[in-house]
C-alpha cells in the first residue's frame, strides 16, 4: 500500500512552505541564465531592453510553475482516491477519512496568513538578540520562522474532533475543568519553582473541589472505600521503596541533628572543664602563697601573742580580698597568670624547640647502667613499709588548708 | 471460552452503550509508542503515562523518524484512533507527537523538564487505570491552537466514562497549565480529610455516599514534564500546517549558538592577532614583513 508517490504526495503536504522557496530560487535562476544569454548575445544592446526581457521572462517562469502545482495536485487526487478504498470498519468508529482536498486550500490560506506576518519576516528576533554581547551579534544571522497560525483551520479541526464539555452532557462524561482564571497569572517568576508548583496545586485543587461537588450532585461514587484493593499505579514495591526513602531521610535529619547538639555540648564541656582545672590550680597556688606569706611572717616578727594574732588576721582578711580579686581577673584571662607554661615546655621538650629531639627517650648506655631507681630494699616484702608518706592525711590536710 | 464471553458480552454492552438520548458515546483509544533511540527516562516516562491510561494499547519501537503517516495505518490496526508517539532524536531530545488518527489535527511537542514516577519519590498514589480529572489552565479557552491542544488532551489523557479495565472511583487529577509559553503537566492524588471532627455522626452518616463533609488536598503522584507546542498539523501525521510556533526554538539552534558564542570569541581573539602582526609589519617592526620603503628624505639617505 505504501507507495512512492504517497511518500511524495506526504512530503509535498507537509512543505508547503518550501514549495513556495524552491519556486523562488528556479525563478533566481533562470533570471541569471536569461541575463547572461542576453549580455552573450547581444552585448551592445541598451540597458532598458535587458530589463525588459528579463521581465517577460519572469512571467513565463511563473508560468511554467503554476503549470508545475498543477501537475502535482493531479497526483494527490488519484492518491486521494486510492486511499479511500482501504478505510477499514472497527469497533472503536473511526471517524470517517476525509478525502484531503488537494486544491489550493492547501498553500493559500497559509499564504493568505503570512502577508499579515510578511513583513516581519526577514527580520531579527531582537528577544534573540537581547541577551547576546555586541560582538556575538554581528556575526550572527538572525532566523526568523515564519509564523502560520491559521485559525479558521485550527477551529474547523477542532470543531471536527470535539467532545462536548458543556453543560448538555454530564461531568462524568468527559471530567474535565477548565479554571476561571489564568494560572500564569498568579506565578511572577516561572523559574521560581515553590511559586510556580503552588499556583498549579492551586489549580488542580480547585478543579478537584469543583468536579468532586458535581459528581456529588450525579450520585457518582467519589472516594474510593476503603476495602476496595486494586492494582496500584506504583507497585507495593515501589511504595516500599518510596517509604524506604522517607524514613531513610528523616532518620538522616535526626542523626545530623544530634550529632551537632553532641558537638556543641563536647565542645562546650570542654570549656568547662579547663575553667574548673584552671580555677582548681589558682586556689592551690593562693592556699600556698598565703601559708607561705604567714611562715614568713610568724618567723620574722617574734612580738606579743596578742599582736601577731591581731597582725595574722588582718593580713589573711586583705589577702583574701586580694585573692579573690585576682581570681576574678584571673578567670577571663586564662592562664596567663600562671607562670611557665607547663604544656608549652613538655611540648618543646618533645617536638623541639633547639637540639636533637630524637632518641630522646630510647635508652643508651647511661641510662641503662644507671641504677639510681633501683633499690634492693624495695625489693623485699617488707620494704613497702618503710616508704615515707609524702601525702599527708586528710585531717591535716584540711586544718592546712584552713590556716 | 473466553471468546465466547468476549462476544456475549461485547453484545451485551453493545446494547448498553446504544445511546438513548442521541449522545455519542466517547470512545477512545489511543495507541503508545516510541521511536528508536529513546533512552531509559523516555522510555519510564511513556511507561508511567501508559500505566495511567487504561484504554491505551502499547506498541513497540517505530523504526522509522521519516514516514511517520505509517503510525496511521499501525493505529487503525490496533483499532486505536488516538497516537501518542514519542519521537527521540539525538539519544537526548525527546519530541512528543499527540495525533487523532484518520484526519488529524496531529501536535507535535517538545518535551523537556522531564521526571519519572519513579525518580521523583513522591508519596502519592492511585488505581491504576481510574478515570482523572482533568483540570485546565484558563488559558486553554482562549487561544485556538490550545483549544485544538486541551481538546487531544482530553482525548489521549482523559479515560473514556466505562473504559475497559478502568476503576469506578476517581482518585487523581492531571493538571495542564499554562506558562511561559509552555504546557505544564501534573498529576496529584486527591486525598481526601477530615475537615472538623466536630460533626462526626454527621459524617457516618453520609459515610456511605462518601463522608460529605471532608475536605480534600492533593499529593503529587509524578510524573513530572513540561511541553512546548511546535506545531500542529491539519492531518495525522502530515497535511498543511495551520499552527507554527514563532516562540519555539529548537535545542539544536540552541546547542549551535553556544558553540558559536564561544567560537566567535576565539574568532575575534584570532583576528586581532592578524591585525596586530600586519600592523607591526606595516611599520617594518618585523624582520620577515616587507621592509617600508625608504623615502628619500630618511637620515640614513641623506648622510649616506
Amino acid at each position: 500500500m505504501v507507495t512512492k508517490s504517497k511518500l511524495k504526495m506526504a512530503l509535498v503536504a507537509e512543505k508547503g512552505v518550501d514549495f513556495k522557496k524552491l519556486k523562488l530560487k528556479r525563478k533566481q535562476k533562470d533570471a541569471a541564465r536569461h541575463e547572461r544569454n542576453a549580455n552573450g548575445g547581444a552585448p551592445v544592446e541598451d540597458e532598458n531592453a535587458d530589463e525588459n526581457e528579463d521581465e517577460v521572462e519572469d512571467v513565463e517562469g511563473g508560468d511554467a510553475e503554476d503549470d508545475d502545482e498543477d501537475e502535482d495536485e493531479d497526483v494527490m487526487i488519484d492518491l486521494d482516491a486510492l486511499n479511500d478504498s482501504d478505510t477499514s470498519e472497527s469497533s472503536i468508529e473511526l471517524e470517517e477519512k476525509i478525502p484531503r482536498k488537494p486544491s489550493k486550500k492547501i498553500p493559500a490560506p497559509v499564504e493568505e496568513e503570512d502577508d499579515e506576518e510578511e513583513e516581519d519576516d526577514e527580520d531579527i528576533p531582537m528577544s534573540d538578540l537581547e541577551d547576546l554581547d555586541d560582538a556575538d551579534k554581528e556575526d550572527l544571522i538572525p532566523h526568523q520562522r515564519l509564523t502560520i497560525n491559521n485559525t479558521t483551520a485550527l477551529l474547523a479541526s477542532l470543531k471536527r474532533i470535539a467532545i462536548p464539555t458543556d453543560k448538555s452532557v454530564p461531568f462524568i462524561s468527559h471530567q474535565t475543568i477548565v479554571a476561571s482564571e489564568e494560572t500564569a497569572e498568579s506565578i511572577p517568576d516561572v523559574s521560581d519553582d515553590l511559586q510556580r508548583e503552588l499556583a498549579f496545586y492551586q489549580q488542580s485543587l480547585d478543579a478537584v473541589r469543583l468536579g468532586r461537588s458535581r459528581l456529588r450532585a450525579e450520585n457518582v461514587p467519589f472516594s474510593r472505600p476503603k476495602d476496595y484493593f486494586a492494582e496500584m499505579v506504583k507497585e507495593d514495591a515501589h511504595m516500599d521503596k518510596i517509604k524506604a526513602k522517607l524514613v531513610e531521610e528523616a532518620t538522616n535529619k535526626k542523626a545530623a541533628g544530634e550529632a551537632r547538639k553532641l558537638r556543641d555540648l563536647k565542645k562546650f564541656g570542654k570549656q568547662v572543664q579547663v575553667a574548673k582545672l584552671q580555677e582548681r590550680q589558682k586556689e592551690k597556688r593562693e592556699t600556698l602563697d598565703k601559708i607561705k606569706t604567714l611562715k614568713r611572717k610568724r618567723q620574722d616578727g617574734g612580738g606579743g601573742d596578742l599582736g601577731t594574732k591581731e597582725a595574722d588576721l588582718f593580713d589573711v582578711g586583705v589577702e583574701q580580698e586580694i585573692g579573690k580579686q585576682n581570681q576574678r581577673s584571673g578567670a577571663g584571662r586564662g592562664q596567663s597568670a600562671g607562670g611557665a607554661n607547663h604544656k608549652r615546655t613538655k611540648k618543646n621538650e618533645k617536638f623541639g624547640f633547639g637540639g636533637k629531639k630524637r632518641h630522646a627517650k630510647s635508652g643508651d648506655a647511661k641510662s641503662s647502667g644507671d641504677l639510681s631507681g633501683f633499690d634492693a630494699k624495695k625489693m623485699k616484702a617488707g620494704g613497702r613499709g618503710k616508704v615515707t608518706k609524702t601525702r599527708p592525711g586528710k585531717a591535716r590536710r584540711k586544718s592546712m588548708g584552713t590556716k | 471460552m473466553a471468546a465466547v464471553y468476549k462476544s456475549i458480552s461485547k453484545s451485551s454492552a453493545t446494547k448498553v452503550d446504544a445511546p438513548s438520548n442521541g449522545i455519542k458515546r466517547n470512545k477512545q483509544r489511543v495507541l503508545i509508542l516510541s521511536s528508536r533511540g529513546v533512552t531509559y527516562r523516555h522510555r519510564h516516562l511513556l511507561n508511567d503515562i501508559a500505566s495511567m491510561l487504561p484504554h491505551s494499547r502499547k506498541d513497540a519501537k517505530f523504526d522509522s523518524k521519516t514516514k511517520l503517516y505509517e503510525l496511521n495505518e499501525l493505529a487503525e490496526l490496533y483499532n486505536c484512533n488516538n497516537v501518542l508517539f514519542f519521537e527521540a532524536r539525538k539519544g537526548k531530545d525527546l519530541y512528543v507527537w499527540l495525533s487523532k488518527v484518520p484526519n488529524g489535527p496531529t501536535v507535535k511537542f517538545h518535551l523537556q523538564n522531564l521526571h519519572t514516577m519513579e525518580e521523583l519519590h513522591f508519596t502519592g498514589n492511585c488505581l491504576k487505570g481510574s478515570r482523572p480529572i482533568l483540570s485546565f489552565d484558563a488559558a486553554f479557552e482562549k487561544q485556538p491552537h490550545l483549544r485544538v491542544i486541551k481538546e487531544l488532551f482530553l482525548h489521549t489523557f482523559g479515560v473514556p466514562e466505562g473504559a475497559r479495565k478502568s476503576k469506578p472511583f476517581i482518585d487523581h487529577v492531571m493538571g495542564f497549565s499554562f506558562a511561559d509559553g509552555k504546557i505544564w503537566v501534573r498529576n496529584y492524588q486527591i486525598s481526601e480529610v477530615e475537615a472538623s471532627k466536630g460533626d462526626e455522626e454527621e459524617d457516618k452518616s453520609h459515610k456511605s455516599r462518601g463522608g460529605k463533609d471532608t475536605d480534600v488536598n492533593l499529593v503529587e503522584i509524578g510524573p513530572r514534564f513540561v511541553l512546548t507546542p511546535i506545531v500542529i498539523q491539519e492531518g495525522s501525521f502530515g497535511g498543511p500546517i495551520i499552527y507554527e510556533n514563532k516562540e519555539f526554538v529548537s535545542p539544536n539552534q540552541v546547542r549551535s549558538d553556544i558553540r558559536k558564542g564561544k567560537a566567535s570569541r576565539h574568532n575575534a581573539r584570532a583576528e586581532q592577532t592578524v591585525g596586530r602582526l600586519s600592523r607591526k609589519s606595516d611599520l617594518g617592526l618585523r624582520t620577515k614583513g616587507p621592509r617600508v620603503a625608504k623615502s628619500e628624505l630618511d637620515t640614513k639617505m641623506l648622510f649616506a
